[in-house]
C-alpha cells in the first residue's frame, strides 16, 4: 500500500507562517471595515456673492486635510471634507448643517464663509452641541455669554483697519467719513471704526450705511466729496469697494487716506479698477512673509495645488484645520464636549499666528494687519516689524 | 451747485434704468410674455462682454453689436421652441411664460457660473467723469444713457410708425384679429422676442463697464426692471422712459439727503405708492 500522503498544509513548514499571515490579513481587513474616516462637514458659498472670497478657504480646509492625511491622518484615520454649497444664503446654511449633523452624522464640524451665514447656523451649533470652529465669522456678536459651542479662529470684524485712524490722526488727520454695507460683519466694524474715531477725537463729518445691490454711488461719493474728508474708511465687501472706489473718482474726490476692508486683498479688485486701485488701504490677518509655523509649506504646497498665491481666507481655512487637528490628538477623542474644552483652554500656533479663545469663544490670539495697493501691487505696511513697505500718501486714485 | 449735480446724477442713472427697462418693456409689456430670464440675459452678455474684452483687449463698446446679434438669435430660438408654443393656451399663456423663463433664468445662470465661475467681475473702462463747468458727467453713464435714449427713440418710433411695429401691437392687442389681418403672428413675436433679449444683451455690455456683475445679480436685474416697466406704464414706452429718469433723481436726492439704504429701497416704496393710488396703470397698453 502506498503511504497517504500528508495534506500539503501539514507537509510545509511554513503552513504555521502561512495560517499566522492569513489571519493577520482577514483582522487588518476587519479592522479596515471597522475604522470609517472621520467625516468634517462644512458649507461654503460656491456661488453667490461671498463666493469670491469662500473658495479660497474651502481650498485652506482641503489643503489642511489633505496634509493631515498624508499623515496619518486622526486618531490613525483618514480625514473626509463633506462639503455643501450654501449660495451665500445664511437660510441655505441652516439647512444643510441640520443635515451634516442629523443625516450625514458628521464627526465634526467647521464653520462657513461669512459672519452673514454664521450668524444663521450659530444658534444650530449650540443646540445641537458640536464643537464649531468658525474660520469665516469675524463678527463678535456670536461670541457673547450664553454661546458655547461656536469657536472663532479668525480675528474680530471690530479689528479690521484698526491701524488707519491713529495713522491719519498721527499725520494731522482731522476730519473722517464712514462707511458700512447691511451685513453683520461689515456693521461691526463700522461700529468700532466709529468708536474709535470719536476716541481719537476724529470728527466723523459724514457716515452712512447701504445695501446690495447699489448700482451706482455717486450720491453718496458726493455726499462724502461736499464732506471733504481727510479719511474715507468703508467697510466694505468686494461689489461695493469697486463702486465707492469708482464714484469717489467720477465725483473728483481723493481723501487722503482711503481704506476699504474686504475686497482690495482680491486680485480682481486691481484688475477692475487698474490705476484707481493706488494706495488704498486694507487689512489682513495673513502675509506670505509671516513666520509661523508651517507657512512656507503652506504657501508652497496651495501654489502646487491650485496655482496662484492663497489669501488670508484661505489660511483662515488651513488654521481651522490645524487647531481642529491639534484638539483631535491631543484629547483622542471625538467627543464635543471634551473637544470644546480643549479649544477654549489652550493655544495653538498655526499659519496665521497664535490661536487662543476666551471663555466665549472670541478669538483674543488673532490679529488683523494693514496691507496697501502700491503700483498695482498689495504690500504689508503694518506692523513695522513685518512691513514690506511704508505707508504711501496721499490716495491720489490714479 | 449741489442741486444742478445732484440732477446729472440722477439723468445719468435713469439712463441706465431706460436701458435696463426698455427691452423688458418690449416682451412683456407689448407681447405679454412674462419673461423673468430678462436678468439672465442683461448678466450674460456682461460676462461675456467681461471674458471677451480682457482677452483681445478691444473697447466693450466693440462687442455691443456682437452681443445684439448673437443674443438675438439665442432669443429668436427661445421664443420659437419655448415661448411660442405656449401661444395656443390663450389666457394661460402669459402664467405658463412665466414659469417657464423662471427655468430658463435657472439654466441661464448656471450656464453662466460653469463658463465664468461666481466672482465678481468688472471692466476697468471709461472709470472717469467728463468735467464741465465744475460738474461731474459719469463717463460711462453718458455711454449708456445716450444708448438708452436712442433704443427708446428707436422702438417708440418702430412701434408706431413702421407696418411692422404695429403689426406687433395688433399682434398682442388681439391675435386672432391680427391673423385675419393677413398678419403672420408668429413671425412678428419672433421678430420682437430675438429684439427685446438683443437689446438686453446691449443692456449687459453697458451694465459691466458701469458695475461689477456676477451670475447670481441676474434677478436683481429682473426685478429692477419689472419695477420701472411698472412705474412707467407696461407697454408705454415714453412712461418707462420718464419713469426711470425720475426713479433715478429720486434715487440720486435720497442717496444725498437721506443715505444709502434710503437710496436702495426708494424704488419699492415708489412702485407700493403708484399701485395703491393707480392700480389701472399694471394694465397693459399701447405704446
Amino acid at each position: 500500500m502506498a503511504p497517504r500522503r500528508r495534506s500539503i498544509f501539514l507537509r510545509t513548514r511554513r503552513a504555521p507562517g502561512l495560517v499566522l499571515a492569513g489571519a493577520a490579513l482577514i483582522l487588518g481587513m476587519n479592522a479596515a471595515r471597522a475604522a470609517p474616516p472621520i467625516v468634517v462637514g462644512t458649507t461654503i458659498s460656491e456661488t453667490g456673492p461671498l463666493a469670491a472670497d469662500a473658495l479660497f478657504q474651502l481650498r485652506g480646509e482641503q489643503l489642511a486635510i489633505a496634509k493631515a492625511n498624508a499623515a496619518g491622518g486622526w486618531l490613525g484615520r483618514r480625514i473626509v471634507l463633506k462639503y455643501y454649497d450654501d449660495k451665500s444664503s445664511p437660510g441655505t446654511a441652516v439647512r444643510l448643517y441640520q443635515r451634516l449633523i442629523t443625516e450625514d452624522k458628521a464627526d465634526l464640524l467647521l464653520g462657513p464663509y461669512s459672519s452673514l451665514v454664521t450668524v444663521a447656523i450659530a444658534p444650530l451649533i449650540n443646540k445641537y452641541k458640536m464643537a464649531t470652529l468658525e474660520p469665516g465669522a469675524s463678527v463678535p456678536t456670536i461670541y457673547v455669554p450664553g454661546n458655547k459651542w461656536n469657536i472663532q479662529t479668525v480675528a474680530s470684524s471690530t479689528t479690521y483697519l484698526h491701524q488707519l485712524l491713529p495713522l491719519a490722526r498721527k499725520d494731522g488727520a482731522k476730519t473722517v467719513a464712514l462707511l458700512g454695507l447691511q451685513s453683520a460683519f461689515t456693521l461691526a466694524c463700522d461700529q468700532a471704526r466709529t468708536a474709535q474715531a470719536k476716541s481719537l477725537g476724529l470728527k466723523i463729518v459724514y457716515s452712512t450705511t447701504y445695501a446690495l445691490p447699489q448700482p451706482d454711488f455717486s450720491s453718496i461719493a458726493l455726499a462724502i466729496k461736499n464732506a471733504r474728508p481727510d479719511v474715507v474708511l468703508a467697510c466694505t465687501y468686494y461689489p461695493d469697494a469697486v463702486g465707492i472706489t469708482r464714484a469717489l473718482h467720477e465725483q473728483g474726490y481723493a481723501p487722503r487716506y482711503l481704506g476699504e476692508t474686504v475686497g482690495p486683498v482680491e486680485p480682481a479688485f486691481i484688475a477692475a479698477l487698474g490705476p484707481l486701485a493706488n494706495r488704498i488701504l486694507s487689512n489682513t490677518s495673513w502675509w506670505p512673509n509671516f513666520k509661523t509655523p508651517g507657512n512656507r509649506t503652506f504657501i508652497a504646497d496651495y501654489r502646487k495645488k491650485f496655482a496662484g498665491m492663497p489669501d488670508y481666507h484661505a489660511a483662515a481655512g488651513y488654521s481651522a484645520v490645524e487647531v481642529l487637528g491639534a484638539a483631535v490628538k491631543a484629547t483622542h477623542s471625538l467627543d464635543q464636549g471634551t473637544l470644546r474644552k480643549w479649544l477654549l483652554e489652550h493655544t495653538v500656533q498655526t499659519v496665521q499666528g497664535p490661536y487662543k479663545v476666551d471663555a466665549n469663544g472670541r478669538a483674543v490670539g488673532a490679529t488683523q494687519d494693514m496691507v496697501q495697493i502700491q503700483n498695482g501691487v498689495l504690500k504689508l505696511v503694518s506692523p513695522p516689524a513685518l512691513a514690506q513697505a511704508k505707508v504711501l500718501v496721499p490716495y491720489t486714485g490714479s | 451747485m449741489l442741486a444742478l449735480q445732484l440732477v446729472i446724477n440722477g439723468i445719468l442713472l435713469g439712463g441706465l434704468y431706460v436701458l435696463l427697462a426698455q427691452s423688458l418693456n418690449l416682451i412683456f409689456g407689448v407681447m405679454g410674455v412674462v419673461n423673468l430670464a430678462h436678468g439672465s440675459f442683461i448678466v450674460v452678455a456682461g460676462l461675456f462682454t467681461y471674458w471677451f474684452t480682457i482677452r483681445s483687449g478691444v473697447s466693450p463698446l466693440v462687442v455691443l453689436p456682437m452681443a445684439f446679434v448673437a443674443m438675438g438669435a439665442v432669443g429668436a430660438m427661445v421664443q420659437r421652441f419655448l415661448i411660442e408654443p405656449l401661444m395656443r393656451f390663450g389666457n394661460r399663456a402669459e402664467l405658463l411664460s412665466l414659469m417657464v423663463t423662471f427655468g430658463l433664468s435657472y439654466v441661464l445662470v448656471d450656464l453662466a457660473l460653469q463658463l465664468w465661475g461666481s466672482d465678481f467681475v468688472s471692466v476697468p473702462y471709461l472709470q472717469s467723469s467728463w468735467t464741465i463747468a465744475g460738474l461731474a458727467f459719469n463717463q460711462a453713464l453718458v455711454i449708456a444713457g445716450i444708448f438708452a435714449a436712442a433704443i427708446s427713440a428707436a422702438l417708440y418710433a418702430w412701434l408706431n410708425f413702421t407696418l411692422s411695429g404695429k403689426a406687433l401691437l395688433a399682434a398682442s392687442q388681439s391675435p386672432v384679429g391680427a391673423i385675419c389681418c393677413g398678419i403672420d403672428v408668429g413671425r412678428v413675436r419672433l421678430v420682437a422676442f430675438a429684439l427685446g433679449v438683443g437689446l438686453a444683451a446691449a443692456a449687459g455690455v453697458l451694465v459691466i463697464i458701469v458695475t461689477p456683475l456676477a451670475p447670481e445679480t441676474a434677478d436683481d436685474f429682473t426685478l429692477l426692471a419689472f419695477v420701472i416697466i411698472a412705474l412707467g406704464g407696461l407697454g408705454n414706452y415714453l412712461g418707462v422712459a420718464a419713469a426711470a429718469l425720475v426713479l433715478g433723481l429720486v434715487q440720486s436726492a435720497a442717496g444725498y439727503f437721506l443715505g444709502g439704504n434710503a437710496e436702495y429701497v426708494f424704488p419699492y416704496v415708489l412702485l407700493l405708492g403708484v399701485m395703491v393710488v393707480q392700480p389701472q396703470r399694471f394694465r397693459r397698453a399701447a405704446a
